[in-house]
Parts: structure tokens; sequence; C-alpha cells
């Protein structure tokens, strides 16, 4: 059984391929990065543009590393939200195209549930209970996975429950603006985690926004706004600041964050093991100390490789293989939803 | 012969099935700004009204705008993946193209005009020949002031066709320029076509891309993308 994942919900045209569900046949990114940089973060319409550029190669691509064609495919997968509207829209329109002119099925895919269900493609079937940890330049949310999965399971639309989520930035979107701020290249996550290395996370002792209250949401804003006035008080002294430690520090202080609400969700939910998700998860101090809080808690933990963590289109056709399994198949008037939310 | 035609620069979006004698089938949209939903199901019914299967189309072809972006990408995006799956040649028309066409039989000057929002239009001036029209100029965007002056400066007798026509009325009508409120359509964007792919002037599907005249607004939306993306906690 194939699928075809299609993803361009944000910046990167993405296609994979996905054969019984558990087995990577293809997966081709074509990156719109260098498009954005100038802008320090994704613009729209120059998403939107790129997308429609870069689908039919990278599809083309995509089936030649599969080795088939389209019409071996059994159903066409796709985002249908949440992410940018304009850009959305250019995948879900192609995926019709494609499930048209073969009389395919078509599947819609929630871009956040595909980044937990990618683990599959390298760990199999997810184990529940689980808590996922949902990370990257849009969403920072946790949610667990209770249900007994399965094939005929997977497309249930109970089976994420959302525990908490940032009330304001997304981590990525954190990562983005101080590194923009201290004047580090674009996507900020890859920058501020290299230079972090040769700082100390203790050096400065930034807020970690809501930490000790209970429940498990978090806040990364106010974390933002006191890099930004720590490095404004020292440049009025005239104090040159240390970047590396500044990074370092930052970085810390997010990754406090999340692990312990993190954590802390698993442990009062009674879940099992962790699931890290999305783009930040590609972050190396996020996913060691992550491997070190699970092994001191005695939880399992899964992270897919830094390829799967950050948006791709095996993680869509991946979970496409599962609502495909399910019968969960959408028709040709599917939407996009921008807002469509991980569970709920 | 059988052409699949997809247009998608305006608010009324429509589909259509021509073949070597004329329309077999067609849809139309009569709601602004419902593309992504209605361009698919209208070619699966076109398909279904004509009795056929996607394999017995034998080419596709797409207006490129100008018009409204996202539209256009909902059309040329469909239209490039159901070629592509079905190795069809392609053929990408403006959607000016289509309307001046439209009104081939007027011996008069002929402004193609589409709504380009933000108070613009965008239009192009076209000319009768024998089998069709001809363009005369380039596609332009602007206000309807410069419209109206610039159909002024020809001393010619002209039509104007299209649509956001009522943002210009005013100023065609104190010039005594005649409007004429039109979309461009699938049908007649197919008809137009058709010679093209009769005579194999046909271009591979990845060619075909929206004919934008404006700039990437590059502007970013920080808020509205913590928005649109952030975890919504319910
Ligand atoms: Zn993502």
């Amino acid at each position: 059984m194939l699928v075809l994942g299609i993803e361009t919900s944000c910046d990167e045209t993405a296609v994979g391929i996905v054969e019984d569900r558990f087995t990577l046949r293809a997966n081709v990114i074509a990156s719109q990065v260098e498009l954005h940089a100038p802008y320090g973060g994704v613009v729209p319409e120059v998403a939107a543009r790129a997308h429609l550029e870069a689908l039919l190669p990278t599809i083309d691509h995509a089936l030649v590393e599969a080795g088939c064609g389209l019409s071996d495919m059994d159903a066409i997968a796709v985002t249908s939200g949440p992410g940018l509207i304009g850009a959305l829209l250019v995948g879900v329109s192609a995926a019709k195209g494609l499930a048209l002119a073969h009389d395919k099925p078509l599947i819609g895919v929630n871009h956040l549930r595909a980044h937990v269900e990618v683990a599959q493609l390298e760990f199999g079937e997810l184990q529940p209970p689980l808590a996922a940890l949902v990370v990257s330049g849009g969403h920072t949310s946790i949610v667990a996975l209770e249900k007994v999965g399965s094939g005929g399971e997977s497309g249930d639309d109970g089976r994420f429950r959302q525990l908490g989520a940032t009330i304001d930035d997304a981590a990525g979107e954190a990562f983005d603006k101080i590194a923009r701020f201290i004047g580090l290249g674009y996507p900020g996550g890859p920058e501020i985690d290299r230079l972090a290395r040769q700082g100390d996370p203790k050096a400065i002792d930034f807020p970690r926004a809501m930490l000790h209250e209970p429940g498990y949401d978090m806040s990364l804003s106010g974390l933002k706004t006191a890099v930004i006035r720590y490095l404004r008080r020292l440049e009025a002294a005239g104090t040159e600041p240390d970047l590396a430690d500044v990074a370092a520090s930052f970085q810390e202080a997010i990754v406090d964050v999340q692990v312990v609400k993190t954590l802390r969700a698993a442990r009062d939910e009674g879940l099992e093991r962790v699931v890290l998700a999305g783009g930040v998860a590609a972050n190396t101090r996020l996913r060691a100390r992550f491997a070190e809080a699970c092994e001191r808690e005695g939880l399992g933990l899964v992270v897919p490789s830094i390829p799967l963590c950050t948006d791709n289109g095996a993680m869509v056709a991946a979970s496409g293989a599962n609502l495909l399994a399910a019968g969960t198949l959408a028709d040709l008037e599917l939407g996009v939803d921008p807002n469509l939310p991980l569970a709920g | 012969m059988l052409i699949l035609g997809i247009e998608t620069s305006t608010g009324q979006s429509s589909v259509a099935l021509v073949g070597t004698d004329g329309v077999v089938a067609s849809a139309s949209l009569g709601v602004a700004r419902r593309h992504g939903e209605f361009v698919a199901p209208a070619v699966q019914f076109c398909l279904r009204q004509a009795g056929v299967g996607a394999d017995r189309v034998t080419g596709v072809t797409v207006g490129l705008g100008p018009g409204l972006y996202t539209g256009l990408r909902v059309g040329i995006a469909t239209a490039q993946a159901f070629a592509a799956a079905r190795d069809l040649p392609v053929v990408g028309m403006s959607g000016l193209d289509v309307l001046a066409f439209q009104v081939r039989h007027v011996r008069r000057l002929i402004a193609a005009v589409i709504d380009a929002r933000r108070g613009e239009l965008f239009w192009a001036l076209y000319r009768a020949v024998p089998g069709g029209v001809q363009r005369q100029t380039d596609l332009r965007v602007g206000t309807a002031e410069q419209l109206a002056a610039e159909l002024e400066a020809t001393g010619e007798e002209c039509l104007v066709i299209g649509d956001g026509l009522s943002r210009a009325t005013h100023e065609l009508d104190r010039v005594g320029i005649e409007t004429f409120a039109a979309v461009p359509d699938a049908a007649h964007l197919a008809e137009l076509a058709r010679p093209r792919f009769e005579r194999e002037e046909t271009q591979r599907p990845a060619d075909l891309l929206p004919i934008y005249l404006r700039h990437a607004d590059a502007k970013i939306g920080w808020e509205a993308r913590g928005r649109m993306q952030g975890g919504a906690a319910t």
C-alpha cells in the first residue's frame, strides 16, 4: 500500500512516499529558506509563489526516488492545515489534480499530528500512552496519545488530547526573533543551537515564565523580552555582551520550560513515554536534555532523526497512510484550515 | 480531442470540457472566493456530465491571470497536477486574452479589464483580426483614471469588457467609453486554446505560472503568524 504525501503549509515544498504505513520510500524537500532569509521570517506571498514553482519537480523527484509512478499510489495525502492559507491551497489543489487524474482517494492530513506520527517510520507503531511535544516555528504544544494504537484506530479523531500549549510565542518563533536581534542568520534555531555550544547555559538567569504554575501551558514572549532588555542594558553601559553565553542561556531557558512541562504532564497523566516532534525537536540541547530527564524519570523517549523532525513530506504520507488504513478519506471539496488544532 | 479548461482569475471561477464540436460540459461558480473547494469537484462534475473518465482528456488549458493570486494558484496547481499525472500537453492563456476573444466581433478597439483589488485594475488593449483578436499592448496594472487616460489618448472608439468595472464606471463614463461587464470563462478559454493544441503549440505542465504583474508583498505578519499557527490551547 503506497501513499504519496504533499506538504506545503509553510516554507518547505515537500513530497514523501510511504509503503505499508511504516516504510519510507521517498522523502524530497525543496527548501525556500533562502528566499525568506532576507526578511528574517516567512513571507506568505513569497511562500505561495515558490510552492507552485517547486511542487511538480518535487513530486517527480519523489516518484523517481521511490521507483514508482503515480498510478501505483493507493492514495494522495496532503496537509490541509494548520499553516499559511495561500501556501496550503497550492498543495491541496495539486493533490486534488493528482487524485482526479488517476481516480485515487484523497486524504487531508493535520500537519501537527503528522509531526508526531512520522516517528512510526523509524520506531514502528507509536506505543500509547505517551506524551508528545510538538515544537516548531508555528506551534508549541503538549498532547497525550492514549488509545491503544493500531492501523484501525490511527485515524480516530479522539486519539490526541491537548494538555498544554504556549499562550503566546511558539518556541521556534522565539528562536528566530532572538537570532535576528543578535544578528544571526535565518532560520534562527540552528544558528542559536550552534552558537550556544560555545557558551555557558548558566551564565545569565533568564526567566522561565509559568514554570511553577500548575498545568502545562507555557509562555515564551516574556523570555524574549528579557533577552532583548538584557542586551540593551549592556549596550547602554557600553559593555560588549558575550553572545555565546546569551544564546546558551536563552536556549537553556526555553529547553527548561519544555522539559519541565512535558515531563510533568507525562507524570501526572500516567503516560509512559515522550515523543519529540517538529522543527525545534532538531535542537541538540533539547534532545540531550530530554534524553537525560527521561532516563532519570524512567520514561521512554522517541526522537525522530533530524530530517524527519523538520517539515517534510514523509510525515504527511505516514499520517495519510494511517488515515487510509482507518478509512478516513476526504472528498474533492477538501478545504484548508489555517488554524486546524492538533487535538480538539 | 477533449480539452479541459480551468479559469480562476476572478471571483467567478469556471471549468469546461470542450470537444471538437464545442462545449461538452461546463460549471461555473457564482459566489466569489471559494476556488479552493470549487475547481476539483467542478472538473469531476464535467467529466461525469460528459460520461468520460480522466483518461479521455487530451489537453489542459488554464487561465494564467492576471487576477487574484490565490485563485489563480488554485486553478494552475490543479491543472498542472492533473496534466502532469496524465502526461498531457498544456496551454496557459491570459484571462485578458479570453475576455477580448469573447467580443471578437466588435470593430472598435477593445480594452479587456480584470479587477486587481487595492483600487487598481489589470488591462490590455486588443483589436479584432480574422479568426480572433490580437493584443496591442503589454499587460498593465493601474488605476481607473490611468485606464481612462490611456483610452482617451488613442482617440479611438473603444469597448471596455471585464471584471471590476464598477470602480471604473465613473471615469470611463466621463470620457464617453462604453463598458460591458464580463469575466473570462473556461469554455471560451478552451475554444481559444484549441487551435494551439491542434498546431501542437503546447507547453509542459511545470511551465505554467501565474502572470503576477506585481511583486510579492514582502511583509511578515509575525503576530498574524503566531495566531495562525500557535498551538491553539483548546
Ligand atoms: Zn511543522
